[in-house]
């Protein structure tokens, strides 16, 4: 099978199996991948009837499958099992999370993909990164998205979830975001031919024990002054937040006088 | 093809997949949550590739921005969340078209006219077959549980 000749698409899962040194099963696997995400995202999305969004969720799984069977492979096959689960966590999540009608499973798919995408920051040493994901994202934001639903709209899925703008506008949108997918998969070719020079001294990331106090380092010493920033910029947005708050209830509370 | 530049593809294609999905679903979604959501998502694969970046090139520039990309989206998260509760207190919606209106005074309003309305046979409820004996049902009940 590995000597196969692909010239036409019939072949393609041949050539994706054993020839997959040339740069043209990838770039055949990624287009494959991404009619079949486009595809089922247009049957997945609200508002389409229950039928078409099971289909749709098949075909969105088997487009990020080959999406991922296509890209190259890196390392030994463990690495690569658990960079798949990880990608498939983060791409399914955030498919999940777009199609969902009722926007509490909309927030939960959300941290899955956080889950997902907290693990491969953690596979490409960026430990510490990962766990604030995980922990300002899927703690904090996610928690506090969940508590405004709950809030607002506890019965689930209301007419404006089940409908969103038609079926027109979401094909449009959705054929938006495949050609962006499309643009930046093309985009990024360019960096498999390995022209784009690494200012790096070589040095593996994982390489240092004190991965962690670098981290440290740099951020209290290059970036001193952003950390201020940062921490100005927290303390601004939470005054902010507490006075919209406030402003929007006196304004209710002026309007409600006169007609007392 | 050198190993280091591979891994780089592989996770800016699935930085790029994340960030066109919440593109995607921040159009195409009508509820003010949801559409916040994505817009979170779109950050997330932007640092998934900042991360991929910062391996490729063997520096903590990739990870320091990410962290601040997440202050940042705090902040955002907070206020985004402050308004769409003031929002929700005035319209008792959490949804995006009821605001289709707002615009800057003295501008003609662009109003979507072609807002989905939905059929009676898109609902799917499950059909069972009457079985039993019909209750006499109090008149005034509907009056106030409206979702009965």
């Amino acid at each position: 099978m590995s000597g196969v000749e692909m010239s036409d698409g019939r072949l393609l899962l041949a050539e994706w199996g054993f020839g997959r040194a040339g740069g043209d099963s990838i770039s055949n696997g990624l287009t494959l991948g991404l009619i079949l995400l486009v595809t089922g995202l247009i049957l997945a999305v609200p508002h389409s009837t229950r039928r078409a969004r099971n289909a749709g969720g098949i075909l969105v799984t088997a487009g990020i499958a080959s999406i991922l069977y296509a890209l190259p492979r890196v390392g030994p096959w463990f690495e690569v099992l658990v960079f798949w689960g990880l990608a498939l966590l983060t791409v399914g999540g955030s498919a999940a999370a777009i199609s969902m009608r009722s926007p509490v499973y909309a927030a939960i798919w959300f941290a899955v993909s956080l889950l997902g995408t907290a693990g491969m920051l953690v596979q490409h040493h960026a430990q510490f990164v990962g766990v604030a994901t995980m922990v300002v994202y899927a703690g904090a934001i996610v928690v506090t998205f969940l508590f405004v639903v709950m809030l607002a709209q506890p019965e689930g899925h209301e007419l404006h979830d089940r409908l969103s703008w038609g079926r027109l506008a979401k094909a449009a949108a959705i054929l938006a975001g495949g050609l962006l997918m499309a643009l930046l998969v093309s985009a990024c070719s360019a960096v498999l031919s390995g022209d784009i020079p690494r200012s790096g001294d070589g040095k593996d990331l994982l390489d240092d024990s004190s991965e962690l106090a670098r981290l440290g380092n740099e951020l209290f010493s290059v970036h001193l002054l952003a950390v201020e920033l940062a921490g100005t910029l927290l303390l601004v947005a939470l005054v902010g937040a507490i006075a919209l708050m406030i402003h929007g209830r006196e304004r209710r509370a002026t309007q409600e006088v006169p007609h007392a | 093809m050198p190993e280091a530049s591979q891994q780089l593809f592989n996770y800016l294609i699935v930085g790029g997949l994340v960030f066109a999905l919440g593109m995607i679903g921040f159009i195409a979604r009508r509820n003010l949550i949801v559409m916040f959501l994505c817009a979170e998502m779109m950050l997330q694969g932007v640092s998934i590739s900042l991360v991929g970046w910062g391996r490729y090139h063997d520096r903590l520039g990739g990870q320091m921005l990410v962290l601040f990309m997440i202050a940042v989206a705090a902040c955002e998260a907070g206020i985004a969340l402050a308004l769409i509760v003031m929002l929700y207190q005035k319209s008792g919606k959490l949804d995006v078209a009821f605001w289709q209106g707002v615009r800057e005074e003295g501008r003609a309003a662009f109003v979507d006219r072609n807002v989905p309305i939905e059929r009676e046979q898109e609902d799917h409820w499950p059909r069972l077959t009457p079985a039993g004996i019909e209750p006499t049902l109090d008149e005034e009940a509907p009056l106030h549980r409206s979702r009965v």
